[in-house]
């Protein structure tokens, strides 16, 4: 077993959206409707219900960095998004019914003959990833291909990816391949490269996430949080200005009895 | 696909693979991925993204963008998709639990005169929770699996400990209602029951904010202690406002007055507290001031502040409380609207995320880490490397 991931290195991604129709057809996930958004090569949009993987395509008017030859004043940076199966998770936190359990593989599964569709896990993601299909009234994401991991095999999405874009393995394996592969990177010029959420002290909010990335701009550009954080982190804080009111009220309820009480003597 | 090796084959599946290879494996066609149960009506439209009106094209890189950039204008975290179920509820919930602690306080120190009061506020907090529970099932997705909410107990989970608390004071409540009145031990487990429900009503009347701020809806989580006090106090206002507006007698006016007006006073107080919160980035707290959210929140303030004004205003006709009552009950049920829609509107909004985050209402808040999830620090203007 042991914990497995994904590492999508966003410099590898030539924006094919293989990942993206392997798994729509190995999940047999339903039609989105053929739209057209405008605004890039993007016709997806975001991660959904029936959208477990997502290419997002950035448009800069810059070059990357340490790119010196050519001298385009331009590039493009393409990350295929995920669910990022997180150390700590928000939707698995805040399910009221149990439906949503991490896995022996260390990921995070919602199991649909459970879910009762309350859409609590939609608004506990700390990254928008999880979603409930109208229709369906159920809430589903990214199962990190739990039915092929089970026989032993690799999730569609990686094994689909033409240029190792997505990687899966076991996330040690991974981790030390994701270090080399920034470290080759910063060697070559390109020094914006980071992981963006690799373990608990890159990223405390959510304790790290098993599907991490390797990205060369600000999170934002890739429309993923700054700095995320599982909402029952801050849940003590808010219990305790509960227990506060709770004192409140019975102060309020307490002092009206004894006042109107004795007002009539 | 093993199954067709077995002894389901029949000898002439055998002789028409041999021959001519066109016989596929029905198996193989049968719809069996983990995607394959989703219910579908409408494949078109079927994702709201695509709905999506894309604000900016990155070519026409407009002049914040170095500072504050996105992708495209689309959210980075998912809208809720609750009804309008859920605020009402939150008015509903709030008001049972109130009225069950209000119930309790007249029971045990109101002695025989405040009896009736206190059968009033168990029926308006029985009836409380029965309502609400109607107005939580209709909200969910597959409402026929009600019961699931109840098949574990999940500390970490708000909606969780809710349906329990819920579940346990909508019984116990019931369960007074029915035997409270009745002489012997029957009297006696009716008044226990009655009395834990009472006190189960006071996180009933709070957890609902907890419930809110434990997500990663920018504006609920930036006012994770100014809500559950905000929403404690407005269910205090709206329960002594609606036990006024019902039937009472003129010794019973003497208790409620001071309930409601405390608890007009503290939904007052603790609504500038939410504002004050939410303040503290201004892309939070937009939909407090803008739009449909915007438009709410200011007229609960509004009716609340006149609630409280046309109450404690000299004067003994009755148009005037009930003016005022309804005031009350107004601005309450407006306040959890706006918080509802504002919530909507702040999840829609991606720079109520990244900008919270990057002003340290993010995982800094609880962790007090100084550099964002790239390595650098947090806060912008950021150091330019190009």
């Amino acid at each position: 077993m042991g914990q497995k991931g994904f590492f999508t290195d966003t410099t590898l991604c030539i924006g094919c959206k293989a990942c993206e129709v392997a798994c729509k057809q190995w999940n047999q996930l339903p039609d989105d409707g053929f739209h057209f958004t405008g605004m890039s090569y993007d016709n997806t949009g975001a991660l959904g219900a029936s959208t477990w993987r997502h290419v997002a395509f950035v448009e800069r008017p810059v070059p990357l960095t340490g790119l010196t030859k050519g001298g385009i004043d331009f590039s493009w940076l393409m990350m295929s998004d995920v669910c990022k199966h997180c150390q700590r998770a928000g939707c698995l936190e805040a399910c009221p019914t149990g439906a949503i359990i991490r896995t022996e593989f260390d990921t995070v599964y919602v199991q649909p003959d459970v879910c009762n569709g309350c859409g609590y896990c939609v608004v506990g993601c700390p990254f928008g990833v999880i979603s409930r299909r109208e229709e369906d009234g159920r809430a589903w994401k990214c199962t990190l291909c739990y039915d092929r991991l089970g026989e032993g095999m690799t999730p569609a999405c990686a094994k689909a990816c033409p240029t190792e874009s997505i990687a899966f393995g076991d996330l040690d394996d991974l981790h030390a391949r994701a270090e080399n592969r920034v470290r080759k990177l910063h060697e070559q010029g390109m020094t914006d490269a980071y992981l963006y959420g690799k373990d608990a002290e890159n990223q405390p909010g959510t304790g790290g996430l098993n599907a991490f990335f390797l990205l060369v701009d600000k999170p934002e550009v890739y429309s993923l949080p700054p700095d995320p954080v599982v909402p029952t982190m801050k849940g003590k804080r808010t219990w305790g200005m509960v227990a506060l009111g709770a004192l409140g009220m019975a102060a309020m309820a307490v002092g009206s009895v004894l006042l109107g009480r004795e007002a009539r003597s | 696909m093993s199954d067709s090796n077995g002894n389901g084959e029949t000898l002439l599946d055998r002789l028409q693979r041999k021959r001519d290879g066109r016989n596929v494996d029905p198996a193989l066609g049968v719809l069996s991925g983990e995607g394959s149960q989703q219910r579908v009506k409408d494949p078109e439209g079927a994702y709201p993204a695509h709905g999506q009106q894309v604000t900016h094209l990155p070519s026409r890189a407009e002049p914040q963008r170095e500072d504050a950039p996105s992708y495209y204008g689309l959210p980075a975290v998912k809208e809720p998709v609750w009804i309008w179920s859920i605020p009402t509820y939150l008015y509903v919930g709030g008001v049972a639990g109130a009225a069950s602690l209000l119930g309790l306080a007249a029971d045990v120190m109101g002695g025989p005169r405040l009896a009736k009061l206190g059968r009033r506020c168990l029926w308006v907090g029985t009836a409380g929770d029965m309502i609400s529970t109607v107005l939580l099932i209709h909200d969910l997705g597959r409402p026929e699996r009600f019961l699931n909410m109840l098949r574990v107990f999940r500390p970490t989970s708000p909606m969780s400990i809710g349906s329990w608390v819920l579940a346990g004071s909508g019984g116990l409540n019931t369960l007074g209602v029915l035997l409270a009145h009745r002489p012997g031990w029957m009297g006696v487990v009716g008044r226990s029951a009655a009395a834990g429900a009472a006190v189960l009503g006071m996180p009933l009347a709070g957890y609902t904010a907890v419930l809110l701020c434990n997500t990663s809806v920018p504006i609920w989580q930036a006012t994770h202690r100014a809500l559950p006090l905000f929403f404690m106090s407005s269910a205090t206002a709206a329960a002594g406002s609606l036990l006024s507006l019902l039937p009472h007698a003129p010794h019973e006016a003497r208790v409620l007055r001071p309930y409601r007006l405390a608890g007009k006073v503290a939904e007052l107080v603790t609504g500038v507290a939410v504002a004050r919160d939410a303040a503290r980035v201004s892309e939070v707290a937009r939909p407090l001031k803008e739009g449909v959210s915007g438009a709410l929140w200011k007229t609960s303030r509004v009716c609340s502040a006149a609630g409280l004004l046309l109450d404690v205003l000299p004067g003994r006709s009755r148009w005037k409380h009930v003016a005022a009552d309804v005031l009350t009950t107004a601005g309450a049920l407006a306040a959890r609207f706006a918080i509802f829609h504002a919530g909507k509107a702040s999840a829609r909004n991606p720079q109520a995320t990244f900008q919270g985050q990057r002003q340290g209402l993010g995982a800094a808040e609880v962790k007090g880490n100084t550099l964002a999830a790239d390595g650098k620090p947090l806060k912008f203007p950021l150091p330019v490397l190009r």
